[in-house]
This record gives C-alpha cells, structure tokens and sequence, in this order.
C-alpha cells in the first residue's frame, strides 16, 4: 500500500469520523430500560432474601435450634459471670492503665457507629 | 482529564448507584457506540439503537467489575463488540444469516435495500459510499479499519477490545485499506 493510497483512506475516513449522533431521546431510553431491568432484579434478590429467612427459620425450628441456642447462651453467660467475678475479685490489685479518650472513641464506634452502620445497610438491603 | 472525569462517574455508579452519574456517561458516549453499530450493520439504525441500548444495560449491570485497566471508553467498545458478535452468533443459529459466504455480512444498504437507513438522509452521498465500501470488508477488516478510522483507537487498543492479537489486527488493517484504496479510486475519491 502505498503513501497516497493511505492518505486517500485516511482523508475519506476523516469525514466518517466528524459524524456525531444525536442523542434524540436515546439516553432517557436507556435510563428508562435501566429503571425496568433495577427494580426487575431487585424484586428478585428481595423474593430470595425472604425465602432464605423463611428457610432459615424452619430449619432452625425443626432441628432444634432454639434449645442448642438456649444452651450457647447459658455457656455464655456462665462464663461472663465467672470472668466477672474473677475480675472483680482481682480489680483491686490490679491497675489498668485506662484512658478515658480511648474509652469515649470505644464507646461511640460500639454504641453509635455500628447500630447506625447495622441499620444503613439493613435499610440498603431490604 | 476526561479519563478522571470517567473515572469519578463510574465510582459514582459503582458505589452509590447514582444514575445521573450513569445518565452523562451515556450522554458522553452514545455517539461513538451507536456510530461503531452503525459501521458494523452496514447503517442499520434500529439494530444498531437497540444493540447500543444493550450495552448500556450491560455496562450499568456490570459497572463495578470494572478495574480502570483501561480507559472507560475501551472498556465500553469491548462491550459493544461483545454484544454485536452475541447477534451475529444469535443470528447464525436461528439461521437468519443473510449471505452462505460470511453470517456477519448484511445486505448492502447503500443501494436502498436497507428497512431502516434514516441516517442516510443528511451527507447521504459519503455515508452510502462509506457503507458500500464496509460492504467490501470482511467482519475483522470492518471492525479494525472503524475502531481505528473512525473511532480512532491504536493498534494495542483494538487488540484489547477485539481481543485479537495485536499482529492480527495489523494484518486486518492492511487488507482492509488495501480493499479501501480500490474502492475509493474506482469510486473517483482520488481526483
């Protein structure tokens, strides 16, 4: 191919190149389809949210759950009662070195950040 | 700073489901993606709205796998070249080819054959001879001599969006200018 023959090709297509589409409505058709394809799949994802639950519980019913939780939390509960105790016992002898800016952020990341993180993402989701 | 610009927008979609973000990408680049179905359909401007619509749907679907490997664009026209060979392997099994030769090649509508070819109304002079001499091309040459031509990617960026090799592509494009070349002369382009 020789250098005309590429500058031929190339000026012919330059021209092509110039030609802009009008949008013409074509962009609302799409964010239209969009809108249809979005709450279509998330009908979807909400209908297998529920059913997981559902199943979710009747497993948990009929296996037993209820009991083996029963028990976890009794095992649980002994066992914080039992490191209380131990800490209390000990408290006095012991200095822990405590600072209360550590404490606050602790306090506000467990009792402000994660409920509010827990129900974003609960509300997201459902 | 368009890159960036992209960028920003995707991470906009991608995170917050924000569809004015998606709204200006398809503002931004509908032209460039209907014009590539355009090239490829021979100026069929039904088939290629509502394939350019399906890749939209698709990008949005699919926005966050998408890494910044490449530019946006790229990322969009791989996409779309997706989408156009799904028709044509649509098209082949339900045995609706329109030539035994090659299932990719659509009638020529430079002639007036075509259903739908409103686009030929403004400049139609250049735009039937522009998809007379597509015509000649085979599907590969058509694709590499537009995505270069018209839309102006290098070599190594058809190659990602085609996913042909990149001395493939450069094979493609010889032939095709070379198919161009003639046709323009016999056309008096070179007077």
């Amino acid at each position: 191919m020789t250098d005309k023959d590429n500058l031929l090709v190339e000026d012919f297509f330059k021209q092509a190149a110039r030609q802009q589409i009008e949008d013409d409505g074509f962009t609302e058709r799409v964010m239209a389809q969009i809108g249809q394809t979005k709450s279509s799949s998330r009908r979807w994802s909400l209908m297998w949210t529920w059913f997981c639950v559902a199943m979710a519980l009747v497993l948990f019913f009929l296996f037993g759950g209820w009991e083996s939780l029963k028990g976890t939390m009794m095992v649980w509960m002994t066992t914080a009662l039992t490191s209380l105790e131990v800490f209390f016992t000990t408290a006095p002898t012991t200095e822990l070195p405590l600072n209360p800016g550590v404490l606050l952020l602790v306090a506000a990341f467990v009792l402000i950040y994660l409920p509010y993180q827990t129900a974003r993402k609960l509300s997201a989701t459902l | 700073m368009a890159v960036h610009g992209d960028i920003a927008l995707v991470t906009q979609v991608a995170v917050f489901q924000n569809k004015k973000a998606f709204d200006q990408l398809v503002r931004k680049y509908q032209s460039p993606v209907r014009r590539f179905f355009l090239n490829q359909t021979l100026g069929d401007e039904m088939l290629s709205d509502d394939l350019a619509q399906e890749t939209f749907i698709k990008a949005y679907l699919n926005i966050t796998k998408f890494r910044g490997m490449s530019s946006f664009s790229t990322w969009l026209m791989r996409i779309a070249y997706n989408v156009f060979y799904d028709h044509c392997r649509k098209m082949r099994n339900e045995k609706l080819e329109m030539s035994n030769n090659d299932y990719r090649t659509i009638p020529d509508p430079a002639y007036g054959s075509h259903p739908h070819s409103s686009f030929l109304t403004p400049h139609s002079s250049l735009k039937m001879d522009l998809y007379a001499a597509l015509a000649l091309l085979k599907p590969g040459e058509r694709e590499c001599i537009t995505l270069q031509l018209i839309d102006g990617y290098p070599v190594n960026e058809i190659s990602k969006i085609t996913g042909i090799p990149e001395n493939t592509v450069k094979s493609h494009l010889r032939r095709g200018k070379d198919k161009m070349a003639n046709y323009l002369r016999q056309n008096g382009y070179d007077r």
